[in-house]
């Protein structure tokens, strides 16, 4: 366990390191840099703000995290995103309820949505038994232009000169506080609810060891292809979810690129988190405080936000491949202690 | 006689605490059939692995032929005469045996070119010499195991290697062949080449070596002569307790037919019939074996049983119910497994001790989940992680530690009480004992006997006849798929067995 913290914050420091480096070579102070990037996203009074900007980014990563794990490689979350974030708002254009039940009912038509997308690779799966490998990265092409399509056509705001479509009912918007929006204690509780299923419910169990070696759990009686179904449906609703709470928090209506990179960075922290739902957390929100504090960094600084780019793919880099670094290096450590009695 | 070679004080670990070998040292003479002995993970290959080059080692000093040596690779040994034939067989089938043998050491022309004339006419000559029964112009994937053991030997030869390390040379024979490979490994020794011949059949060894070196958990034992060796005295020598060897089964009236094939067929998605007319019975208190060369419907007759694959005809009984075409989970309130292939079928190797002792009980036992089903009670998964560990003598340092960190014969123990713990009536068995060492060899085979005497019933598949013999009331003979033979074990012996595993044919004295 100490190990496990010992091998992320280690990668985490070599990766600043080197961040530093390609600072320095541009005449950058590097010191400087770092400070304004904490600054301007941990700061009280801005924590708030990051917190709410890591929502997309923990619950499309906890969606990897938890497809990784199980075995379903879902690569659609860009996807899933979209189609959550088009049905909420296609709710919230033409339903009002009061806030207490509206909230709840747009954020389940958004896990609808991405379970409705990432429902057509499993029956994909089922039926032709094509890999969700391709499937999902293609139905992700389709959903980005079919939302496309929908925000230009037939819910397109009339005169407006961008596509994008009306505000959603204001009972659909997610309250806020200052910089602190409550779509965080959505979050929280997903991360609560998927955490517990993961790892303290049947079904969890039988994913992880399903994810592990498939062929063993169904020798043991796990029903495999019900599993797969449920993994994806799951992964695909805290994708729709994502997009759900996007479009809720945010712009309160369907805008163009509303899905940004979120879905992709939630991938990637999923693979530096290995699959953890815990370092899901804690990596998605780390990835927030390296995107809000660009912003502060660009400002202040004069090195472009772009940098961070660079950063979080050297983090990815230098955790992943030292995981595996790091268990040889310990063991060698250990060999070498051994040698050492022996001779002694 | 003179050494040829000497290893000194050989040390080698395995990241992270594995000590393999443990300051080994050891002297082999020139032209001897040396056998080096050991359960295993006693370090036999290690040992060959570092004098062949394939391994480096942490500590310690070679001398060969009068010249300390070091071998980064198995090329600087076979140019410095040393060789090695290992358990898989390495070659290229649809290559001829001349073509395989000079393949890497060819003889050219000029300009380059393969000198075929001249190779095959080399290699016959080399047949000649030491007398195989080879036919230098024949396919390998044509020709049977043994002669493919021979072409890699032949190989070696070729490439004038003198001394001559075999890797469980018989593992892969019948016992049939072993004779033949024998008289031929003899032979070479009187040519002056010296052999080294690792094994853990005792009876060969003793049947074969001019000596022998005994290896316990890294260490030497003990370097002693054959001649002065006996089977129980090297049994103790290995596993530095005294085994029994003799059958162990109690007498016992079997019950009620508790599992039974009926005229099972299964042809494969390519055509071919893997598995024609099986009729196999296994009453209660009854432990029936399956006999067989690897290959001849086993494989598919486990998957069959388990539902892995579906059969083209026939049906599959299990405590009075078809199972055939039941779901997994259903058949397993029935039918406990142990699987051969212990990490890809028994367990998930990286996932702790405790998530693999409780699955299928997860799903079997209600005392395991809570909320109907719906949430695991880990409390109760460790408490019966603890009476598994118990009850079968496992040593682990806890049920959080990761199932691959046990050694192998603990991972089985792991596997066999999971198991045996679910009660099912029928308990089907894939080589329960492959790989395991001698200690928990007997270890499983007295919980089999236990089984036994609860009055459940057994189907075991085993490729060593010695374990078959020392357990099962009844032997099946499997033959390309068809089932040649239903034997008593009382009235039969391992050379009817074997004939028949060979030939599919009855035996004729």
């Amino acid at each position: 366990m100490k190990r496990k913290i010992l091998v992320n914050v280690v990668g985490v420091l070599l990766a600043f390191l080197l961040g530093a480096v390609v600072m320095l070579v541009q005449g950058y102070n590097p010191l400087e840099t770092y400070y304004r990037l904490f600054e301007y996203s941990l700061a009280p009074g801005k924590i708030a703000y990051t917190l709410s900007k890591s929502v997309p980014l923990v619950l499309t990563g906890m969606s990897a995290s938890v497809a990784f794990a199980s075995g379903p490689i879902n690569l659609g979350q860009p996807g899933q995103l979209l189609m959550g974030a088009l049905l909420a708002t296609i709710g919230g254009l033409y339903i009002d309820l009061p806030p207490l039940l509206m909230i709840p009912f747009l954020l389940i038509l958004a896990m609808l949505g991405g379970a409705l997308w990432s429902g057509v690779a499993a029956l994909l799966k089922y039926w032709f038994n094509m890999s969700e490998f391709i499937t999902t990265l293609m139905l992700n092409m389709i959903a980005d232009f079919f939302t496309y399509w929908a925000i230009n056509y037939p819910f397109f705001e009339a005169n407006a000169n961008h596509p994008q479509t009306p505000f959603i009912a204001k009972s659909g918007w997610m309250p806020e506080w200052g910089n602190f929006n409550s779509s965080v204690i959505v979050m929280v509780l997903a991360f609560g609810v998927i955490w517990f299923i993961v790892n303290r419910s049947t079904a969890g169990y039988e994913w992880r060891l399903s994810g592990q070696n498939s062929l063993f759990s169904r020798l043991g009686g796990v029903n495999i292809s019900k599993n797969y179904l449920v993994v994806m449906l799951l992964t695909g609703a805290l994708a729709g979810l994502a997009g759900g709470l996007v479009v809720m928090a945010g712009p309160h209506r369907f805008i163009k690129d509303i899905g940004g990179n979120y879905a992709w960075d939630g991938v990637m922290i999923a693979m530096v988190a290995n699959s953890g739902i815990i370092l899901t957390l804690v990596f998605g929100f780390f990835f927030s405080v390296l995107q809000t504090g660009s912003l502060g960094m660009e400002l202040i600084t004069a090195v472009p936000k772009e940098l961070i780019q660079v950063l979080q793919a050297v983090i990815v880099l230098i955790v992943v491949a030292g995981r595996g670094y790091f268990e040889t290096f310990f063991a060698k450590l250990e060999a070498r202690r051994k040698m050492r009695e022996r001779i002694a | 006689m003179a050494d040829i070679i000497e290893m000194d004080r050989i040390v080698k670990i395995f990241p992270p605490s594995l000590v393999a070998l443990d300051a080994v040292s050891v002297k082999f003479a020139k032209g001897e059939i040396h056998a080096i002995v050991g359960e295993n993970g006693a370090g036999k290959s290690t040992l060959m692995k570092i004098l062949y080059g394939m391994q480096p080692a942490d500590s310690g000093e070679m001398v060969y032929n009068g010249k300390k040596v070091k071998f980064s690779d198995p090329g600087e040994a076979i140019l410095a005469g040393i060789g090695m034939v290992h358990q898989e067989i390495m070659l290229i089938p649809q290559y001829t045996v001349w073509e395989n043998v000079v393949l890497g050491y060819e003889p050219v022309k000029f300009g380059g070119r393969l000198d075929v004339k001249k190779a095959r006419e080399l290699v016959k000559q080399k047949i000649d010499e030491f007398g195989f029964n080879l036919n230098a112009d024949a396919k390998v994937e044509d020709i049977s195991v043994a002669a493919r053991q021979k072409v890699e030997i032949l190989k070696l030869l070729f490439r004038n290697v003198s001394v001559l390390i075999m890797d469980e040379p018989t593992s892969v024979l019948t016992p049939q062949e072993i004779p033949q490979l024998f008289g031929e490994l003899k032979r070479l020794r009187d040519n002056g080449h010296t052999i080294l011949f690792i094994s853990h059949h005792l009876e060969e060894v003793l049947e074969l070596s001019d000596r022998i070196t005994v290896l316990r958990k890294g260490k030497k034992v003990g370097t002693i002569k054959t001649a002065e060796a006996t089977k129980a005295g090297l049994a103790q020598m290995m596993v530095g307790r005294e085994v029994i060897f003799d059958s162990i089964r109690k007498n016992q009236t079997a019950g009620a037919v508790l599992f039974q094939t009926t005229a099972l067929n299964y042809t494969d998605p390519d055509k071919r019939p893997r598995l024609i007319d099986v009729n196999i019975q296994v009453r209660a208190g009854e432990i029936v074996g399956v006999a067989g060369v690897e290959g001849n419907g086993q494989l598919e007759l486990v998957n069959l049983i388990m539902g892995l694959i579906e059969p083209t005809s026939g049906s599959i009984k299990a405590v009075g119910e078809d199972i055939t075409r039941k779901p997994i989970l259903e058949k397993r309130k029935r039918v406990a497994f142990v699987p051969q292939d212990r990490a890809n079928m028994g367990a998930s190797i990286s996932a702790n001790i405790a998530e693999n002792v409780i699955m299928t009980h997860h799903r079997l036992d209600q005392r395991f989940t809570r909320w109907a089903g719906r949430i695991l009670d880990f409390k109760q998964a460790a408490s019966f992680t603890d009476e598994v560990r118990r009850k079968f003598d496992i040593q682990m340092s806890s049920g959080e530690a990761v199932f691959k960190s046990l050694s192998g014969g603990n991972q089985q123990k792991v596997i066999l009480g999971r198991e045996l713990l679910l009660e099912a009536p029928f308990i089907l068995l894939d080589q329960p004992t492959r790989g395991l060492d001698v200690g928990s060899i007997e270890y499983v085979h007295q919980r089999i006997i236990d089984m036994r005497a609860q009055k459940r019933g057994i189907l075991m598949i085993s490729a060593d006849l010695e374990e078959l013999f020392r357990l099962t009331d009844r032997i099946v003979v499997m033959h390309k798929g068809r089932v040649v033979a239903d034997l008593v074990t009382e009235k039969t012996n391992v050379t009817e067995v074997g004939y028949l595993m060979l030939e599919g044919a009855a035996y004729e004295a």
